[in-house]
């Protein structure tokens, strides 16, 4: 390895062709589960072998005939959504208060907000749990919300962070100069310059509440069971193609929505450049 | 802070926008995280007794240690294995690199419930990995991979690989090559240069990829509970085990407490020489 040169001549370098090769290998390996389960949710088999040996549409059928999928994945969407919306309100909120007026506080503060993203969920569900009884509301709609929005905030506060950061706020301070109001500097300065941080936050907060599984333990009822909830039910006493069906609609889903995610991140990090 | 906000009047007016989230993550995370800590202190009175439960039973304290080492052996596993692709991905130009970084992301937007799931598939007694050892003849009869402490530290090298090679990446992105190049010219050799120059100025994408591994993975849940076996159990199975299996609510609470020490350890020991944010921010 000669990291001594013009990065762009860099990976023409003889030598370096190993290093391509060891890249591709990774990549591969990180692939790898994708490109089990795809496939298997085709096979014609009941129990799950590989390569399958022939192919069908049945699973996805049988996906569709059974009700409790069906409600699961609208569970899950009525539930990422509220999630999505609260988390940046909330996520927005601390960011702007952080970077907009850091001073002695904003560190603890920054490390209370982030602290869900490093605290294992488990942690967290035991110690919401009978927060939530207490409350009355357990098995409630509103309990997995809240828990979700929990672990949603954090990753807002980040984007937003990020996109407040990417632009300066002496042009905040224009428009109060000229004559705007702090409420009118937000809306029509501050908040389309960080439009698309706050959008990637919302669908990776989605994304979080989408995918999250603990938390659903603890505080989904059987009318709010989620689909990673189902998955892990249906894991413990068969493996059908059935839940690889499911799998892959899943995948298409988030692909779909982080791909979103991803294409405002490009376009902020264009605008900053 | 920024300078300017320093002279700017609105600073305090600012502050204020961190209360409704700051009452939000009072009332659902620093209570329930309190009560969880005040439970594993209470029975009948204040009582040390869920801790020494802890302590002394050897089943908890093995938790503890297998925990630790597995978490420190995928953390090394997926420094070993992001560096060089993130040197990759960091020096390549044009569509490979954004190519490369999607494939990166790819995984990480599918569910760790899903991605184990697929491990389950190709670690079965009559999974595809047995198979196809036994087709090429290189083993008997199929190996017991499911269940073993393998099968958990493949998988979780494989879910955490990404959170490695980001922060890698976006620091090497940021490395100046004049400063190699300038070492190569006072006549240093490749090996001198990347082990004086280039692994240092990689050191804070070393470290965020580091903490951000080994603190997620102190806390993995689906993974050894899928994939794991009865005798390799990580804290988090046990806890959630403790209050679904046996209802030890204060068991569990001293579990967690234990657990939340670790993991808060770690992350204010990170964030007390860095910004904290385990390189997520940006610049």
């Amino acid at each position: 390895m000669r990291p001594d040169t013009h990065p762009g001549s860099l990976m023409a370098r003889i030598g370096n062709s190993a290093l391509l090769v060891y890249a591709v290998l990774v990549l591969a390996f990180l692939m790898l589960p994708l490109a089990i389960i795809v496939p298997m949710s085709f096979s014609d088999q009941p129990y799950l072998t590989f390569p399958p040996s022939g192919w069908t549409w049945h699973w996805y059928e049988e996906v569709r005939n059974q009700p409790r999928w069906l409600t699961a994945a609208w569970n899950s969407v009525r539930i990422g959504v509220p999630v999505a919306l609260l988390s940046v309100v909330f996520g927005t909120l601390a960011a702007l208060a952080v970077t907009r007026s850091g001073s002695g506080w904003s560190k603890p503060f920054s490390l209370l907000v982030l602290a869900p993203m490093m605290l294992p969920h488990v942690i967290i569900a035991i110690g919401l749990y009978p927060t939530i009884v207490s409350l009355g509301l357990a098995g409630s709609y509103l309990a997995i919300v809240i828990g979700h929005t929990v672990v949603g905030i954090p990753f807002v506060f980040v984007t937003v962070s990020a996109a407040l950061k990417n632009y300066p706020p002496t042009l905040d301070m224009a428009a109060r100069t000229l004559g705007a109001n702090g409420w009118k500097t937000f809306l029509r300065v501050t908040l389309p310059m960080t439009w698309p941080g706050i959008a990637s936050g919302g669908l990776l907060a989605f994304a979080t509440s989408f995918d999250e599984l603990m938390l659903a333990l603890f505080l989904t009822g059987i009318r709010t069971e989620t689909l990673p909830r189902i998955i892990w039910d249906q894991l413990s006493f068969a493996l059908t193609p059935t839940i690889a069906a499911a799998a892959t609609l899943i995948l298409l889903l988030t692909t779909l929505l982080l791909g979103i995610a991803s294409l405002l991140g490009a376009r902020r990090s264009r605008k900053g450049e | 802070m920024t300078p300017s906000s320093r002279y700017w009047s609105a600073g305090r007016t600012f502050a204020w926008l961190a209360v409704p989230p700051l009452v939000f993550l009072a009332a659902f995370l620093v209570i329930p995280l309190a009560r969880v800590i005040v439970g594993s202190f209470t029975g009948s009175g204040l009582t040390l007794a869920h801790y020494e439960k802890v302590f002394s039973a050897p089943v908890y304290t093995h938790v503890f240690v297998y925990t630790l080492q597995v978490a420190f052996t995928v953390t090394a596993l997926c420094l070993v294995i992001a560096y060089p692709l993130a040197f990759v991905i960091a020096n390549i130009r044009g569509t490979a690199q954004k190519l490369m970084t999607i494939l990166v992301l790819v995984p990480l937007w599918s569910s760790v419930v899903i991605r184990s799931y697929a491990w389950m598939i190709l670690f079965q007694r009559r999974g595809i990995l047995n198979e196809a050892l036994l087709s090429l003849g290189w083993i008997d009869e199929p190996l017991q991979i499911l269940q073993t402490s393998v099968a958990v530290q493949v998988a979780m090298v494989h879910i955490l690989l990404p959170f490695m090679v980001l922060p890698l990446v976006t620091t090497m992105m940021g490395i100046d090559h004049t400063l190699i190049r300038a070492g190569r010219v006072l006549g240093a050799g490749p090996v001198r240069l990347f082990l004086r120059i280039y692994l240092r100025l990689s050191l804070p994408g070393v470290t965020a990829g580091c903490a951000l591994v080994f603190i997620t993975a102190l806390g993995f849940y689906i993974t050894p509970a899928l994939l794991g076996g009865t005798q390799n159990t990580m804290t988090a199975v046990v806890i959630e085990e403790a209050v679904s299996v046996f209802f030890d609510w204060p068991l569990a609470s001293a579990l967690s407490t234990v657990l939340l020490v670790i993991t808060m350890g770690i992350y204010l020991l990170y964030a007390r020489f860095t910004r904290g944010d385990l390189g997520m921010v940006g610049k």
